[in-house]
């Protein structure tokens, strides 16, 4: 009887913490850790070749074909500044809607698995923390006996990408 | 009432309305010329009486009552009971607008204002139609009771009002086919109003066989018996003047009396299914013609274009796959079998032609001549030109044109402006024209023609022509460009000026035209449909605008050119020629420049202008010669790699600031082509502000 409580105890409790459960996909650029928001993610694609786009903001890879659908590639390691590294062939782009039209894709080294993280794990970054360099950036994951993660705001990212 | 019955029901009554308006502009330019148009004004009541059954119909309220007043108007005015004068027109005129924004209203269909606005044009309405003058009355003697006893009011109207303009009234008694009396009859009718009114037809009662109508027409004209007979009698039309009683000269050969039988019956035993012909005889062949214009009409279906953008892209992706059917073609001719490699390509071709075939039958539902938008324009003209007290003459030419649906939804306003700036800047006022020895209407002329893949329209004006010392001093005291700049200004950039934000050259700043904001938006606006402006100017004798606009912007064909490694779509209706860099370039105040048959070609070099650094060592340069407008500019690239045809896509919000491309393509092996906007690189080359900056930093 009693351990039947402490059983529905518990299950109350998961219950109330499911949703304060963020789920992630995890992927890694110039080997840090980064995350985004699962919600966010309309399609991971291998990238398909991309169109240099002259004069558009040096965040832009280009322009690629998904489908027949035209989709804007920006490459996460000129958004965040990072040295150029080869590693084309785990490359992938994620796939975001920024409007109901328009389609942008963010090429990251290789993408690694879905996380479940608990708010508790995550440290967001406060105001002061957001501006230039590290908007984009919602925070700190620290999963259990895992490595750090970097949490970025896919959309936010993008935008900025876009210049 | 259902959400598509409501939109059937719009549509159909915008419809009539635009056809009501086209008919007024008529009646209106008619009008100016002295000269009366029963006919129209008949044609215009009975689109007004079709409106008002329409609207009682479905239960919409505000035009249901305002058609009702309108058509007493329309009514007074054929039968003559209103006489047509300006304010009647403006009265006509304002209903037409309330008329469209009723329908844009009808969801709200009792808002105060809109009633307060129907209030006021049906009040104008009543008080033109009380004041009615007495219809005169010809002497009665004069007409042939026989004749008079079988007209409508209408009819006999108009038969005074030519008898009182000493007309000669002739019968022609004529015989139809059954089957074809529709087309014969309107064709007779068409060739009789080249010479006078159709007063009336009725049928004779008489035939000789019995799939054979006979038809009696009457008619009213100034011409001798003769010239009536050479043009109208035949085989089987005989014509004959109708005595009146106040000509007693001439032998009357002919007795009316038939007519007046027609009227009570008409014994055709044969004409079984045209049953209604013998109870309203004189009626029903303009019914059956009616209807068969309303079949006609039944027949076309509305859809809406994001479809056919749909279909488009689809047909792009066929021809994608086309082209990958013919490299296999090729590739099984080679390697494998060439019996079933000739076959393959035989199918790649047939499929090609069918492809084409689909491809032209969707452009062709995308395009719309340019006369509703024309008659719209007309109908602003009138109504600026009466705001601002000039009188204006609008001379419409090419109204059968036919260009993109979307291209035309944007085109309104641009030319709307234009016109409002041609009549408001342009047109000098009246006192000032009679100096100039000018006549005191000022004429505007809009013209359209297509030629190529483009459509050109001019707004020319007669007026007083860009006064650029005006100009020049405005650009100088907004701070655009300074007076050592003025001086190096060619004529064309000069005029180019006005395009800039905030130069407006009249001091006087009128509610009509705005303060000089609009013509730079006309630009824009043109710019994003793939369009330039193109201005001309004589002082005192006039200004013309030319628009160059591509026919459609759905699929166009395209040159691929190379810069690098990578591949350009250029719009072939863009380019006007291809050659080889061959002949030396030179540097003309700061700008590269070839010499293309004797004439300077200004030159952009594809490879320094998008940035592009890798360098590749270039024996051979190609020039792609491109024309918008009257302006060239030679794009220096690497290699021509062929042509295509592209179903072009935006490229989206989040690079809507890169400029240089409209959009961009797909090319086949999920390639993607950036295709030029040519008209935006000819812009950024050639436009005075470039030239500006240019005199600034090498001066």
């Amino acid at each position: 009887m009693v351990e039947r409580l402490v059983t529905s105890a518990r299950a109350a409790r998961s219950e109330l913490s499911k949703a304060e459960i963020l789920e992630l996909l995890s992927f890694s650029c110039n080997d840090e850790a980064f995350a985004v928001d699962l919600r966010a993610v309309h399609e991971i694609v291998i990238p398909p070749p991309i169109t240099h786009v002259p004069r558009a903001a040096p965040a832009v890879l280009g322009v690629c074909s998904v489908r027949g659908q035209l989709a804007t590639v920006v490459d996460l390691r000129r958004v965040l500044g990072l040295p150029a590294m080869d590693t084309e062939r785990r490359a992938r782009i994620l796939l975001a809607r920024t409007s109901e039209t328009d389609l942008v894709g963010l090429r990251v080294d290789e993408v690694k698995q879905v996380v479940r993280l608990n708010v508790s794990q995550i440290e967001f970054t406060g105001q002061a923390f957001g501006n230039d360099g590290t908007e984009g950036v919602r925070g700190i994951g620290r999963p259990p006996g895992g490595e750090v993660i970097v949490l970025l705001d896919l959309i936010a990212v993008l935008t900025k990408g876009c210049g | 009432m259902t959400d598509q019955g409501r939109e059937e029901f719009l549509n159909e009554a915008q419809d009539i309305i635009e056809a009501f308006a086209r008919n007024l502009l008529a009646i209106d330019a008619a009008h100016k010329r002295g000269v009366s148009q029963p006919e129209l004004i008949n044609e215009a009541f009975r689109e007004i009486h079709t409106l008002k059954g329409l609207s009682s119909l479905f239960g919409a309220k505000g035009l249901s009552s305002l058609t009702h007043r309108l058509e007493d108007l329309l009514d007074g005015l054929r039968l003559g009971r209103v006489e047509i004068a300006a304010p009647v027109l403006d009265v006509l005129f304002s209903a037409v607008d309330v008329g469209h924004q009723l329908l844009s209203q009808t969801a709200t269909d009792d808002d105060p204002t809109l009633e307060s606005k129907v209030k006021r044009v049906v009040d104008a309405i009543s008080a033109l139609t009380t004041t009615r003058r007495e219809k005169e009355e010809t002497s009665p003697n004069s007409i042939d009771p026989a004749i008079l006893g079988v007209l409508t009011e209408y009819e006999e109207h108009r038969l005074r009002a030519n008898m009182d303009a000493g007309m000669r009234l002739f019968r022609i008694r004529v015989q139809f086919d059954l089957m074809t009396i529709d087309t014969e009859l309107s064709a007779l009718k068409d060739s009789a109003r080249q010479i006078g009114e159709v007063i009336t037809y009725l049928p004779t009662g008489e035939s000789t066989a019995p799939d054979i109508l006979e038809l009696d027409l009457i008619l009213a004209s100034s011409q001798q018996l003769s010239a009536v007979t050479s043009l109208l009698g035949g085989e089987t039309a005989v014509v004959d003047e109708i005595p009146l009683g106040r000509t007693t000269s001439g032998p009357s050969r002919v007795s009316v009396s038939p007519l007046s039988m027609a009227r009570s019956s008409v014994a055709v035993p044969s004409m079984k299914p045209l049953t209604g012909l013998s109870e309203m005889p004189h009626k029903s062949s303009r019914l059956t013609a009616q209807v068969n214009e309303q079949r006609l009409a039944r027949r076309a279906v509305r859809v809406d274009i994001y479809k056919l953008d749909r279909l488009m892209n689809i047909v792009g992706e066929l021809s994608i796959l086309k082209s990958n059917l013919y490299t296999n073609a090729e590739a099984v001719r080679a390697n494998h079998n060439r019996q079933l490699g000739g076959e393959l390509h035989r199918l790649h071709r047939i499929l090609e032609r069918r492809l084409e075939d689909l491809q032209n039958g969707i452009l062709e539902m995308r395009m719309v001549p340019l006369g509703q938008m024309f008659d719209r324009l007309a109908r602003g003209v009138r109504q600026i030109s009466r705001d601002l007290g000039k009188e204006v003459r609008l001379v419409v030419t090419g109204a059968e044109t036919e260009i993109d649906k979307l291209i035309v939804e944007e085109l309104g306003d641009p030319l709307l402006h234009m016109l409002r700036n041609a009549i408001d800047h342009g047109i000098e006022s009246a006192p000032e024209r009679e100096k100039a020895r000018k006549s005191n209407a000022g004429t505007i002329a809009l013209n359209a023609y297509q030629k190529g893949s483009h459509v050109l329209i001019e707004v020319e004006d007669d007026g007083r022509g860009v006064n650029e010392e005006k100009l020049i001093a405005r650009a100088v005291a907004t701070g655009v460009i300074d007076e050592s700049m003025a001086a190096v200004l060619s004529r064309e950039e000069l005029l180019g000026l006005m395009f800039l934000p905030g130069l407006s050259t009249r001091e006087d700043v009128s509610e009509v035209s705005g303060r000089g904001v609009g013509m730079d938006v006309v630009k824009t606006n043109i710019a994003r449909l793939g369009g330039v402006i193109d201005v001309q100017s004589e002082r005192g004798i006039g200004t013309k605008m030319t628009l160059t606009l591509p026919v459609t912007l759905a699929i166009f064909r395209a040159l691929l050119v190379k810069v690098g490694e990578q591949e350009f779509a250029v719009p072939l209706s863009a380019i006007s020629e291809v050659n080889l860099l061959d002949s030396g370039t030179r540097e003309i105040e700061g700008r590269e420049v070839t010499s293309l048959r004797g004439a300077t070609l200004p030159l952009c070099r594809l490879r320094s202008f998008f940035g592009l650094t890798r360098e590749r060592s270039q024996q051979r340069e190609f020039v792609v010669v491109a024309q918008v407008g009257e302006r060239r500019l030679g794009l220096v690239v690497d290699a021509i790699a062929g042509q295509q045809d592209i179903v072009i896509k935006s490229l989206g919000a989040s690079l809507s600031l890169v400029r240089g491309f409209s959009g961009a393509t797909e090319l086949g092996d999920q390639r993607v082509g950036l295709v030029l906007d040519v008209a935006a690189i000819l812009e950024e080359m050639l436009s005075p502000g470039d030239t500006l900056r240019k005199v600034v930093v090498n001066g």
